[in-house]
């Protein structure tokens, strides 16, 4: 049986006047790879930040290790040092070197001496497959290659979970195999990861769960071969037709 | 023409720049704090300190340096009751006058940091703290160079202006003695000599600074 990590309860988030999130139920389990898909506007991604409050969720409750995070008083710090996030723009520090970057959060967290981390930031950089870019700035990196090193710094914090928000989205098409290609591994590595993704075929081929986001809220949720060859709901039946290419 | 007169101007005007350079690197130095301190209330959320430093501000740039001066040294000590001697007046001036424009320099240079590098920094467990000066501060910095050193720059040709209440800084040591030999012509261009040097300077370790940071 799976271990329950998050217990997502009646989420909800409004900004203003707009409903974002209505009403969001789903539990995710350790080592399980769940890929959010939906239309823009559905609040897949708000979904995902209201997970490590980057936006505090408006109502509703998120069970993480026995207690609520969707509280002022919780300290979202803990949460955060064990879930990590992939940002669609990277967001890598322009200042710092591709190993300062991921070094960075590990050394301000102490989670272990400035050697224990370079260590462990060179092994991440060559799972990505940049150890060799290691001292130059992301500046001077493909899109592609800032992604993965943007992976490489969430994963230095040794993370129980990754929260992955478009991140091939900003990516020009011949890049995007590289990043998929570590989170493939990622996921063959027993991480638990939450996608929102508009990358079908990486949904269909590693996800454990898809969801189907519209307006706020999970219209259908399944495995990749139910959603993708046997959807139930007309809203998703008709999204899928838009996304996938012609069965032929 | 001689360079005989040089014997007594260049005593007086070194002792006018000591007063020059204190007034200005204290100046400066409390006026970056003040700036600092106001440009991060000005982007941030608390309505409080953002209606203080605005009204601040907007004091300090809708009235001239030079009357700032008389009033801080003329009308201030009545007000109050102190004695405030002439030096301390101009510290104050100019720290006032250099914070309030510095102001504006920090709130812009922070606002001008894309977000993503904060909720990237947030996502990965640092503590606002951290996020401020490992993530934001240094880009912005960066960014706040070139206006920063503009603003110095003001603030030490500024001091000129403190001669107006007596502060016996080069403008001011050469002024006297200019009335006293008649000598305008060596006396003020001996001063512009001194204020191009130092202010060169200034210039070259902004380019110095600038060129390490690219």
């Amino acid at each position: 049986m799976m271990n329950i990590m998050m217990r997502v309860c009646h989420l909800s988030k409004r900004f203003g006047e707009s409903e974002v999130l209505k009403d969001i139920n789903v539990n995710i389990a350790e080592g399980e790879v769940v890929c959010v898909i939906g239309p823009s506007g559905s609040g897949k991604s708000t979904f995902l930040r209201c997970i490590n409050r980057l936006e505090m969720p408006s109502g509703g409750t998120i069970h993480y290790r026995g207690e609520n995070l969707v509280h002022e008083a919780y300290d979202i710090r803990k949460f955060r040092e064990e879930v990590g996030m992939v940002f669609q723009r990277f967001n890598l520090f322009p200042l710092k070197t591709v190993l300062e970057n991921v070094m960075l959060a590990p050394l301000l967290t102490k989670k272990g001496t400035k050697s224990e981390v370079r260590k462990i930031a060179l092994e991440l950089l060559d799972k990505v497959g940049l150890v060799e870019k290691a001292h130059v700035y992301p500046s001077t990196l493909s899109g592609g290659q800032q992604q993965r090193v943007a992976i490489a710094r969430a994963l230095a914090m040794q993370p129980k979970a990754l929260l992955f928000d478009e991140p091939t989205s900003a990516l020009d098409p011949e890049l995007v195999g590289d990043v998929l290609e570590v989170m493939k591994n990622l996921a063959k590595d027993g991480m638990t990861m939450i996608v929102v993704t508009h990358e079908m075929s990486f949904a269909k081929e590693v996800a454990d769960r898809v969801i189907f986001m519209a307006d706020g809220y999970i219209v259908e949720e399944g495995k990749p071969e139910e959603i993708f060859v046997a959807p139930k709901e007309d809203r998703t039946i008709s999204f899928l037709s838009r996304v996938l290419p012609a069965a032929g | 023409m001689t360079i005989s007169f040089l014997n007594t101007l260049l005593p007086m005007l070194v002792q006018g720049l000591k007063l020059t350079l204190l007034i200005a690197i204290l100046g400066i130095a409390v006026g970056t704090v003040i700036g600092s301190l106001c440009g991060y209330a000005l982007q941030g959320n608390n309505r409080i300190t953002k209606t203080v430093a605005n009204t601040y501000i907007w004091i300090i740039r809708a009235t001239p340096l030079m009357v700032q001066a008389l009033y801080g040294y003329f009308v201030i000590p009545k007000l109050l009751g102190i004695e405030l001697d002439s030096t301390t007046v101009g510290i104050m001036v100019i720290a006032l006058n250099s914070g309030a424009f510095i102001s504006e320099i920090v709130k812009g240079a922070l606002l001008g940091i894309d977000p993503g590098q904060k909720e990237a920094s947030l996502s990965l467990g640092m503590s606002n703290l951290q996020v401020m000066f490992h993530v934001i501060i240094p880009p912005a910095f960066k960014a706040a160079l070139p206006a920063l050193f503009n603003q110095f720059i003001i603030s030490v040709k500024d001091t000129a202006l403190l001669s107006i209440i007596t502060v016996n800084e080069i403008t001011h040591m050469g002024q006297n003695y200019a009335a006293l030999s008649f000598k305008t012509i060596e006396t003020y261009t001996t001063i512009a000599i001194f204020y191009l040097v130092l202010l060169s300077i200034l210039i070259v370790v902004q380019k110095k600074i600038e060129r390490k940071m690219r």
